[in-house]
């Protein structure tokens, strides 16, 4: 995604996670995606965020992780909207993360691990590409919720 | 988030409204363990004013179930609403807590 695209360049930390969503949430409104679709994406770009902010970028010295991410979104036609979060940390696929066992005791689930699992069900299209430095997680969501959001 | 409880014997009934993301998701974790280290062991999570939960307040509801599974205590969830019982059952969490329409059939039920 380049040209016109909206784009929006912050700090990797965890504040990032309420501006970059508000950012998209008025892409999604332009693209006409029903209200209830904003908070699904509200969840993905929390959980996408919040990978690169754990994970991007080393600490330096002093403890502190020094970094950018970079959110673009696009309007290919009305009722679909894409987004691109870019950063320039360390090689890292978040889709490569096993999918949890659901059917598991409380006893045997991982506490973790469902940020991505819960990414693939409210997106409709989901990617990694690692594109010289940048890793780059492309998704997009239609107006309609995905089949398997609504099980 | 707000966290609201009241406490009845062992019986504690927790009011979180608001949002459990990454930001405040270990504010409610931290509040429940405490709960269960002062003797609560059923814990009653009031979610009808929940509006949003990620994977990182899931993390701290399966926390909190291990911990009170470990205490021979029950964790107990009720009136969960929109995105929030749409999480709950595309993960299937929903089948490893008890869940209920409202507060007060959870306490008729414990």
């Amino acid at each position: 995604m380049a040209g016109t695209s909206p784009s929006l360049s912050l700090a990797a930390e965890p504040a990032a996670v309420q501006t970059a969503s508000d950012f998209v949430c008025c892409g999604a409104e332009q693209a006409g995606l029903p209200a209830t679709r904003l908070p699904e994406l509200a969840l993905v770009m929390e959980e996408v965020l919040m990978n690169v902010v754990r994970h991007a970028y080393p600490e330096d010295s002093h403890g502190d992780k020094r970094g950018v991410v970079e959110i673009t979104y696009d309007i290919p036609e009305p009722g679909c909207l894409k987004v691109e979060i870019a950063d320039r940390g360390i090689a890292f696929n978040p889709l490569t993360y096993p999918e949890p066992d659901l059917n598991a005791p409380l006893e045997d689930r991982q506490v973790g691990g469902l940020g991505v699992f819960l990414t693939r069900q409210f997106t409709d299209s989901l990617e990694y590409v690692r594109d010289g430095a940048w890793n780059r997680v492309r998704f997009a969501m239609l107006a309609a919720s995905p089949a398997r959001a609504r099980e | 988030v707000n966290i609201e409880a009241t406490r009845t014997g062992t019986t504690v009934v927790i009011k979180v409204v608001g949002r459990l993301d990454a930001d405040n998701a270990p504010k409610f974790e931290q509040a429940c363990k405490a709960w269960v280290e002062q003797g609560a062991r059923t814990l009653v999570i009031d979610m009808s004013e929940l509006t949003y939960v990620s994977s990182m307040g899931l993390r701290s509801f399966m926390v909190i179930g291990k911990d009170l599974t470990e205490h021979s205590g029950a964790l107990h969830l009720c009136g969960l609403t929109g995105l929030v019982k749409q999480v709950f059952e595309i993960t299937r969490l929903n089948t490893v807590f008890t869940m209920h329409s409202s507060v007060d059939s959870a306490l008729a039920a414990t």
